[in-house]
């Protein structure tokens, strides 16, 4: 019976213009941006390939293209949690602990190596430790309620401390056949850490762009209500995005413990740019919706920026504060172009 | 609407959860320290754990009852002590110096309001830029974070009364906490632009239709923050006699923590004084039981994130239970 109510053309018919009206304006502004900010990349990239000397070179794309692979996973996490989650900044989906997990693993993996491990149970240590940390959070958010953004950061400072108390602040140096088979070989014309990145977001892109799982993910993270409705079991899904996450990022600080030998402080600071590259990621997509191909994109053009500025020889400091900039732009742009007339 | 702000029904145990924790921290440290309980130390905790952290979890107490965050209170605090720290070394007086310090922290406020207001940002992600913006500019500032320091016989003693002098027994820094506390208590209990406020934190929209000043409120919150946050800033500095860069972000967690630790006790999970000046006071605690105790800083981190998480958790799912009868 309710569902008759819903079909009957009655009900549809008069609010249905106004609606397509607002919805054609809608996609008109979302197409700006989009072409706006592919635009804005090439003509970065352009910038760069004549003012900087080099930056156009095969050896230094490939050699952006394997800074960006941490960058990238911890990213991609990121990505399937807002999707998951919502992309309510308070209220929906985000993960402040991938930063502080992320030195977590690299330093979980040196210890371990050191220790006398083998490799391969060292990488199993370091994905366990990614695994909980994000099981931690989903236990937090999905289980106890906790808004996302407070549970994140408690696991973040949690994680943190860990990561000092197991490397007491100095940088720890590892060599293992895994991690120089990671840093030194290369199948193809790409390094390992290259085909990390390509493997990691072919799946990616399948899975959550390409799949029921992943077509059902993003019904959660748009409409819970809904999907709990459609009979979703929204709780798995939300409390898989974050494993998942954590998961992505165990394998990052393998990856990283590979190019730095080893582990470092300061790891956590990866942060501000998986936030960035992250929200980012919409104004590539149709919908505004964190996309796994958007998160790619914005990755290699902040790696871009980055070794842009550093062959130009500008400061290092600023690449914070101009990735701050970068921020506030793409969410003011956001926040206009999805701005209806009402509210 | 989520779970989350879902009212609570009856009295609750939910409400109890935090001073429990206190008491019980209180008598895990004073059994496994006995230099813990004495009241030179519950003075030491204080001035030296409470005074600062409280100041700026006042400030986060009003910008989170209009549902917003401030992530960009260390900025505020660095600049306005790198303000302050450069004129004073430069020889400038005192009154000039401080008052310098206090506009470049308002700065920070003002740029955080116009991008929330009128860029109508969320107020995370605005003043999570402003918090990279202002860290790359203290770095670019000071030459990549090298601290300037007060040469040690700078000549006004007003310095060093703002850090270490008392007023009828009581050293001035608390005084500017009970100051402070007296401000956000009437502003927020008190006043119409409490009264906004709260409207704003409650439903935004419903706020704004019903005729509060919607921005002119967020307006003023953001400064007052960044003002109170400045004048924590100042007292760092006094009371180090230098300018550290970055060093402003050690109080971010702790504020944050502390105003949410401070909504369980509100029967409406509210931010409230009292709640946060718990919270405060009970991270203040713990970095001074632990370090009694022997624990070094990292552990006290790992401990701090324990406790958020739990105390957290445990009154996030109690109100789950509650509200899904």
């Amino acid at each position: 019976m309710t569902a008759d109510a819903l079909a009957s053309p009655g009900f549809a018919e008069p609010k249905a213009d106004t609606e397509d009206r607002a919805t054609r304006r809608a996609r008109r502004r979302s197409q700006i941006v989009r072409l706006g900010s592919i635009g804005a990349l090439i003509a970065v990239f352009a910038y760069f390939a004549i003012a900087a000397p080099g930056f156009a070179a095969l050896g230094n794309l490939t050699n952006v293209v394997e800074q960006s692979t941490v960058l990238a996973l911890l990213a991609f996490g990121m990505s399937i949690v807002i999707l998951g989650g919502g992309a309510d900044v308070i209220r929906g989906g985000i993960d402040l602990s991938l930063g502080a997990n992320l030195g977590l693993c690299a330093a979980a993996y040196t210890v371990a190596s050191n220790a006398g491990c083998s490799d391969i149970a060292a990488a199993a240590i370091t994905l366990a430790v990614g695994t909980a940390v994000g099981s931690l959070n989903a236990l937090a958010v999905v289980g106890l309620g906790v808004l996302p953004l407070l549970a994140t950061l408690a696991v973040m400072n949690i994680c943190a401390g860990a990561e000092l108390v197991l490397t007491q602040n100095t940088v720890l140096t590892a060599n293992s056949p895994l991690l120089s088979w990671i840093a030194g070989a290369s199948w193809l014309a790409l390094s390992v850490t290259d085909w990390v990145l390509v493997v990691t977001s072919v799946l990616l892109v399948l899975a959550v762009h390409g799949t029921r799982w992943g077509l059902r993910l993003q019904a959660v993270g748009a409409h819970t209500q809904a999907a709990r409705a459609a009979g979703l079991g929204v709780r798995g899904y939300l409390a898989g995005t974050y494993v998942g996450a954590g998961l992505l990022t165990a394998i990052a600080a393998i990856v990283q413990a590979a190019r730095l030998s080893g582990s470092s402080p300061g790891s956590g600071d990866i942060l501000l740019s998986v936030v960035l590259t992250s929200l980012m990621s919409v104004v590539f997509s149709r919908r505004l919706l964190p996309s796994i191909g958007g998160t790619l994109l914005s990755v290699l053009f902040i790696g871009c920026l980055i070794n842009g500025f550093q062959l130009l020889n500008v400061s290092s400091y600023w690449v914070n504060g101009v990735q701050g900039v970068l921020i506030l732009f793409v969410v003011a742009v956001r926040s206009l172009s999805t701005r209806t007339g009402g509210g | 609407m989520s779970a989350a702000v879902a009212r609570p029904r009856g009295p609750d145990l939910v409400r109890a959860v935090t001073p429990a924790a206190l008491i019980l921290l209180f008598i895990i440290f004073s059994v496994a320290s006995p230099t813990f309980r004495t009241p030179g130390n519950l003075l030491h905790i204080l001035v030296n754990n409470f005074t600062l952290p409280a100041i700026v979890a006042l400030g986060m107490t009003l910008v989170v009852s209009t549902g917003g965050i401030d992530l960009s209170v260390g900025v505020s605090a660095d600049i306005a002590a790198m303000v302050s720290v450069t004129l004073m070394s430069l020889g400038h007086g005192l009154a000039t110096s401080l008052l310098a310090g206090l506009g470049g922290a308002l700065l920070v406020g003002a740029l955080d309001a116009v991008l929330v207001t009128g860029f109508g940002i969320s107020p995370f992600l605005a003043t999570l830029g402003v918090l990279f913006i202002g860290e790359s500019v203290q770095q670019q500032a000071t030459n990549g974070g090298t601290p300037i320091y007060l040469v040690s016989n700078y000549p006004e003693a007003g310095l060093d009364f703002l850090a270490h002098g008392t007023i009828l027994g009581l050293p001035l820094p608390l005084w500017i906490v009970i100051a402070a506390v007296l401000l956000v208590q009437v502003l927020l209990t008190r006043t119409p632009f409490g009264r906004h406020v709260r409207a704003i934190g409650a439903e935004p929209r419903v706020a704004r239709y019903s005729g509060v000043p919607v921005r002119r409120t967020s307006w003023l919150v953001y400064i007052l923050s960044a003002l109170l946050c400045g004048i924590a800033g100042l007292l760092l500095a006094a009371t180090v006699k230098s300018y550290v860069p970055l060093s402003g972000n050690a109080f971010l967690l702790d504020a944050i923590g502390a105003v949410f630790v401070g909504t369980t006790i509100s029967r409406e999970a509210k931010p409230n004084v009292l709640g946060t000046l718990l919270g405060v006071f009970l991270f203040g605690m713990l970095h001074n039981g632990l370090l009694l105790i022997g624990w070094n800083f990292y552990w006290q981190q790992v401990a701090v994130g324990l406790l958020v998480f739990t105390v957290l958790g445990a009154s996030f799912f109690s109100r789950r239970l509650q509200t899904s009868d």
